[in-house]
């Protein structure tokens, strides 16, 4: 409370009012003032009460308010990744349950009608299997990635294709951590294997109008922007890079700076940037102001590079994006247009890239063919995948007479296939000495022996010397058009060439050399189709082989269902880990909560103790104010008169 | 020395006891005016007479003059602390009107509006396909464009309270300066030109210098003719008896309304720097600050929501989309044709979807504003990049691009904007308008919540879209400097309440000072009943002798007539 300083001559009857007046005033404000505290429990009623405390309560205020967001993400993520784990917990069972009528009937007792009801008890749980891959919860399928407004396992081509995606979508449950909230069904039910990735890398070369955000830049970190500092020697430039949105927006901006002779351009192998100077040019490249910019453009020269020296800037290492034309990538060379011939179950489809300019192109080119695969970019940005999204289908994809296939690492049987990988992992299986004879069409016989070898194209190679050596006219190769090993007759007799098997050997047909001679010429089939294996294969199979008594295939189904369990349950662990994590942090958050709500109480909230005491203070000094001055103002000497 | 001379002094003391009696009459009848100041009647001896070589005697008393106790430094300074305690405590006033408009430390306030409208773009990250979510998505933005427009619109409502008050007190000002310029003229003519007394004049004229103080800060120049000369800032307002006049006048400059205050004689502006109208002045341009925040806020918060809602994608595609901004001029650079929101050097990308096959071509489409080579983009040459698509069409209509499927087969949708073209036209974008006059959620949405985008790959269940909106709020932003869109709002606020808590703190200064300084004047210049009633006692003995004196004498010459 202000004190007015009072060290006056006189005391003037108004003065004694005003003083009065103002003091009850100021009393009765201040009461107010805590009558209003008390009544709302706040102090701070309006941000000025005292604008320091306001500004972290209200900071305070947004964090309670963000982790509303956190804290309902973190439930909703509960729910659904408790729902994967009854779906997982269920579908385990289902696989247990198949593998236990797998192993009931692989015996010799067993009678094939007691397989054929055993069958339509697997066909039952088939039909259980599609209804958990397209389980829905609050109206989104959870094995679908981000395409889960349609059931993401539908039935087609003969098998059960997987349209969803491999997608596992994420949310924010604190600042700066996000966990996923649904489970990636092309691994759980094995949709997808690696074993149909492209195997190229089929980066790209630049082009000016290749964007700056398709890079990776040398570092992998993308290309960072900002200026760099330019020089040739006796002058230097900065160079503001921040708005470049491609490739030669850099070239362009460093050739308008002008130092010295300096211009940059693509580098010879179109991969990076060059800088090149006159002949007095010692460039350098320096970064500014602790930015990454010339390093991520792979120009960095903080010494000069010597009168007259280029700098040729390392690889950007673009990415492969839609819009790449064909023509860019592998490095430049570009792939093959002759096309592909891709099989999936019973369809065979011939695709032509000659009109194709663009990877957009040749990916609608190959998704648009009706053959029921899924041709996409790599994750990484590095390659092609060719995907057989359909369980019980066997995909190949072989060359249309070009290149096109083997220059983006997709054909499914090549000279360099390994031999091991051959027919669903069976390998070629031969027996103690020569495997096959060859006859040609003059007669002449040769023996091979293809124990010990690894790839597809020894046994060519062993084929062709077994051929020379024995003088007969067979040479072994590769179809150009179509997969497939080819034997052709070059001997010109009236005979026709012929292949027969020897010891026993099953790599006649292991090598898929079953057919006859056509013109002279033996052309194999293709051995390693592309089944993306998984449950619904698996099962099917099994319900397939108890139908026809295989018990080999029983015996193989339930190998594979085994595989499948494995990884339910590996999944399911890791989903479980999972939801206890987000259950410590739904738990982390509330005491957290409780600890900041507590401390917003400190801020906002009234101490009643005090208050109280403030009011008590505040109304005697009010009862005293009142009762002095109703005494003092009384008091006049004209009373004392007589 | 005679009798009658005697009796001339008995005389001359009753009447100045009677002179003296009705000093302290005025006083106490003035005890409770306080305006008025204490009066003292100055008595001094008459002049002596000399009777013989050497020997004086006294002639009687005289009254020299009723003066007013009254300390002229005080009463200026007095008048500076009036204008300085009304200037803080309208300004306090008013400041907690602007600060109320905010509603802060409450579940209403806009902060919290934009908690819960960036919480519902997280919510709908858990399911992005869901209509339901899209259309708490689209009230929640409507609820913050709205609160926004309306936080704009009370600042302006306060603005054009503060106007109305500015006018009426300028008024008053201009009739206190009339009172006092003719004030001015009946002193001179009471005091016959010479510095007098006119007590009551002068009274009255300090109370209305005091009043004007109170409106706006003055300097008072005293003349030896006893009128005073007000001064504004080091314009004259009142010279001798003429009232130069004081009136407001608004203008618009640069569309913004500019209010001042100015000299009605000379149309010159008068520096308001205290007192009621130049706190209101004052006030009115902070609050001009605080409208421009506003607007800064709200306009980064539609460009920023817009570049990146711009590159995402919604549950279906376009069949024909119109911007919803328009510019000036569709032949020259975008940079240069009107827009609010200034596109740079880039490219986006158009996907073109056929709904029979599902296959979706993408075309990139560059934006080229480096000013160099006279090739930068224009509405007219973006839109023949457009057109050059296959299965789209697009063209520019009174200043907006339109967009359009060639057949009903056929939707597209936009991606990768590195050049923020979309969001300056509004293409694709959540919010319309610029600033807090006009902020909407953009009615195609509204009508069509599948619009909304929450997918950046273009699939339906996507939501990195959804998130990097829900992050947008605590995102630092390289157009604000670094800061995030929730640290600016932090920032208005807080510079609102910490003037007017610091205008509380000085109110009170204020008040304390001029309080001082009135007790300080009372002391000296107030009535003090008891004090008068002595000096009554004093004045009545003095009346009662003088009556004694006169009875004396006549006693002494009856008994010199008496001698016969």
């Amino acid at each position: 409370m202000a004190i007015l300083p009072l060290q006056l001559a006189r005391v003037s009857n108004l003065l004694q009012t005003q003083v009065t007046q103002s003091t009850i005033a100021q009393t009765q404000e201040q009461l107010l003032q805590v009558q209003n505290e008390l009544s709302t429990g706040k102090k701070l009623n309006l941000p000025s009460d005292d604008p320091g405390q306001a500004a972290i309560a209200q900071q305070i205020r947004k964090l309670l308010e963000q982790r509303q967001a956190y804290s309902s993400n973190l439930a909703s993520t509960n729910s659904k990744l408790g729902e994967v784990d009854t779906t997982l917990g269920s579908l385990s069972d289902l696989i247990r349950q198949a593998q236990t009528i797998a192993s009931a009937n692989v015996g010799s007792d067993v009678s094939d009608d007691a397989r054929q009801s055993a069958a339509s008890v697997v066909d039952a749980l088939y039909n259980q299997l599609m209804s958990l891959g397209n389980t829905q919860f609050d109206g989104v399928y959870i094995f679908g990635g981000d395409r889960s407004t349609e059931a993401p396992f539908v039935e087609n081509n003969g098998g059960v294709e997987f349209v969803g995606t491999g997608t596992v979508l994420k949310n924010v449950v604190d600042e700066n951590a996000s966990l996923p909230f649904m489970a990636n069904g092309s691994d759980i039910f094995g949709a997808i294997s690696s074993r149909m990735e492209g195997t190229a890398d089929v980066s790209p070369s630049l082009t000016l109008t290749t964007r700056l955000s398709d890079l990776r830049g040398t570092s992998g970190d993308g290309v960072r922007l900002g200026s760099i500092r330019l020089g040739n020697g006796s002058t230097s430039l900065t160079v503001d890079l921040s708005h470049a949105d491609t490739v030669g927006d850099v070239i362009t901006a460093i050739n308008n700076a002008g130092v010295g002779s300096i211009t940059a351009s693509l580098s010879p192998t179109g991969m990076g940037i060059q800088l090149t100077g006159g002949g007095a040019d010692n460039i350098s490249v320096n970064e500014v102001g602790g930015g990454t910019t010339a390093s991520d453009l792979g120009i960095l020269q903080t010494s000069g590079a010597g009168a007259g020296n280029s700098v040729v800037g390392s690889s950007l290492r673009a990415e492969v994006t839609l819009l790449t034309p064909l023509a860019n990538l592998k490095a430049g060379a570009g792939i093959d247009t002759a096309g592909l011939i891709i099989t999936n179950g019973l369809t065979t489809k011939t695709i032509d890239l000659s009109t194709a300019t663009t990877v957009q192109d040749m990916l609608n080119a190959i998704n648009g063919s009706g053959a029921a695969v899924r041709a996409e970019i790599n994750s990484a940005g590095t390659g092609i995948n060719i995907l057989n999204p359909t369980q019980g289908t066997n995909m190949m994809i072989a060359e249309n007479g070009g290149t096109t296939a083997a220059d983006l690492g997709v054909r499914s049987f090549s000279p360099s296939t390994q031999l091991s990988e051959l027919n669903s992992g069976l390998g070629v299986r031969t027996a103690a000495g020569p495997d096959i004879q060859i006859t040609d069409s003059n007669g002449v016989q040769f023996q091979v022996d293809l124990d010990n070898l690894n790839t597809v194209q020894d046994v060519l190679d062993a084929i062709n010397t077994a051929a020379a050596s024995a003088g007969a006219g067979v040479t072994a190769g590769f179809s150009t058009t179509g997969n497939g090993i080819t034997l052709t007759d070059t001997a010109g007799g009236a005979g026709t060439i012929d292949l027969q098997a020897q010891n026993f050997s099953n790599a006649k047909q292991d090598l898929g050399l079953t057919a006859n001679a056509v013109g002279g010429v033996i052309t194999g089939s293709d051995v390693n189709p592309i089944d993306p294996g998984g449950i619904f294969s698996h099962l099917g199979a099994l319900r397939d082989a108890l139908r026809t008594s295989d018990l080999a295939a029983i015996t193989q189904a339930a190998t594979g269902l085994q595989e499948d369990y494995d990884r339910v349950v590996r999944i399911r662990g890791q989903n479980g880990a999972q939801v206890q994590e987000v259950q410590s942090r739904q738990q982390r958050l509330d005491d957290q909560n409780v600890t900041t709500k507590a401390l917003l109480s400190q801020l906002e909230d009234v101490d009643f103790t005090d208050a109280v005491s403030r009011f008590q203070t505040l109304q005697t000094a009010l009862q005293a104010g009142l009762q002095t001055s109703a005494q003092v103002l009384n008091l006049s000497l004209l009373d004392f008169l007589g | 020395m005679s009798l009658i001379g005697a009796l001339n002094i008995g005389k001359s003391a009753l009447a100045v006891s009677q002179a003296a009696i009705q000093t302290t009459s005025n006083n106490i009848a003035n005890a409770g005016n306080a305006d008025y100041t204490r009066q003292v009647a100055n008595i001094t001896p008459n002049r002596d007479q000399q009777i013989q070589q050497g020997i004086f005697i006294g002639t009687g008393v005289n009254l020299a003059s009723v003066t007013r106790q009254i300390d002229q430094a005080l009463e200026s300074r007095i008048r500076a602390s009036v204008s300085d305690d009304e200037s803080a405590s309208t300004t306090e006033s008013w400041l907690s009107r602007v600060e109320a408009t905010f509603n802060e430390l409450t579940d209403q306030d806009v902060s919290t509006q934009l908690s819960t409208f960036f919480n519902s773009w997280s919510d709908l990250a858990n399911k992005p396909q869901d209509i339901g979510l899209r259309q708490v998505v689209i009230q929640n933005g409507q609820t913050v464009a709205q609160s926004l427009q309306d936080l704009r619109g009370q600042l302006t409502s306060l603005q054009d309270d503060i106007d109305q008050q500015i006018k009426a007190l300028t008024g008053n000002a201009d009739s206190l300066a009339q009172q006092i310029a003719d004030l001015n003229g009946q002193i001179v003519a009471a005091q016959g030109g010479a510095a007098g007394t006119a007590n009551g004049l002068l009274d009255q004229r300090d109370a209305l210098l005091k009043q004007l103080s109170g409106l706006v800060d003055v300097k008072t120049v005293d003349q030896s003719n006893g009128v005073v000369d007000v001064y504004v800032g080091s314009q004259p307002l009142i010279l001798g008896t003429d009232n130069r006049g004081i009136e407001f006048d608004q203008e618009v400059v640069n569309g913004n309304i500019e209010t001042s205050i100015k000299c009605k004689e000379t149309g010159g502006t008068f520096k308001v720097e205290s007192g009621q109208l130049g706190a209101l002045t004052a006030v009115r341009s902070s609050v001009d600050d605080v409208v421009d925040n506003v607007n800064s806020l709200t306009s980064n918060i539609i460009f920023e929501l817009n570049k990146v809602h711009a590159s995402g994608q919604g549950l279906q595609g376009f069949s024909s989309t119109n911007s919803t901004n328009l510019v000036d001029d569709a032949t020259v650079a975008l940079t240069n044709s009107g827009l609010k929101f200034a596109p740079t050097t880039g490219s986006f990308v158009v996907h073109v979807t056929n709904k029979l096959t599902g296959l979706t071509s993408s075309t990139l489409v560059q934006v080229d504003l480096d000013g160099a080579n006279g090739n930068d983009t224009s509405l007219q040459s973006l839109a023949a990049s457009i057109d050059g698509i296959a299965n789209i069409s697009a063209s520019v209509s009174g200043g907006r691009l339109n967009i359009d499927a060639d057949s009903s087969d056929v939707e597209f949708s936009f991606s990768q904007d590195s050049s923020g073209v979309l969001a300056a036209l509004g293409v694709n974008s959540f919010f319309t308008g610029t600033d807090a006059h006009d902020i909407a959620v953009n009615d195609s949405i509204k009508t069509n919540p599948s619009l909304l985008a929450a997918a950046k790959n273009g699939e339906p269940g996507d939501n990195q879209t959804a998130l990097a909106i829900a992050g947008l709020e605590t995102t630092s932003l390289a157009s604000l400097n670094g800061q995030t869109l929730e640290q600016m709002y932090q920032r208005m606020v807080n510079t609102v309440s910490t003037s007017a808590s610091a205008s509380k703190t000085s109110a009170d200064a204020a008040a304390n000072v001029r309080q001082t300084l009135e007790a300080q004047r009372q002391a000296l210049s107030g009535v003090s009943v008891n004090e008068e009633a002595i000096n009554l006692i004093t004045q009545q003995r003095a009346f009662q002798g003088a009556a004694r004196l006169i009875s004396t004498i006549d006693e002494m010459m009856q008994t010199l007539l008496a001698i016969q």
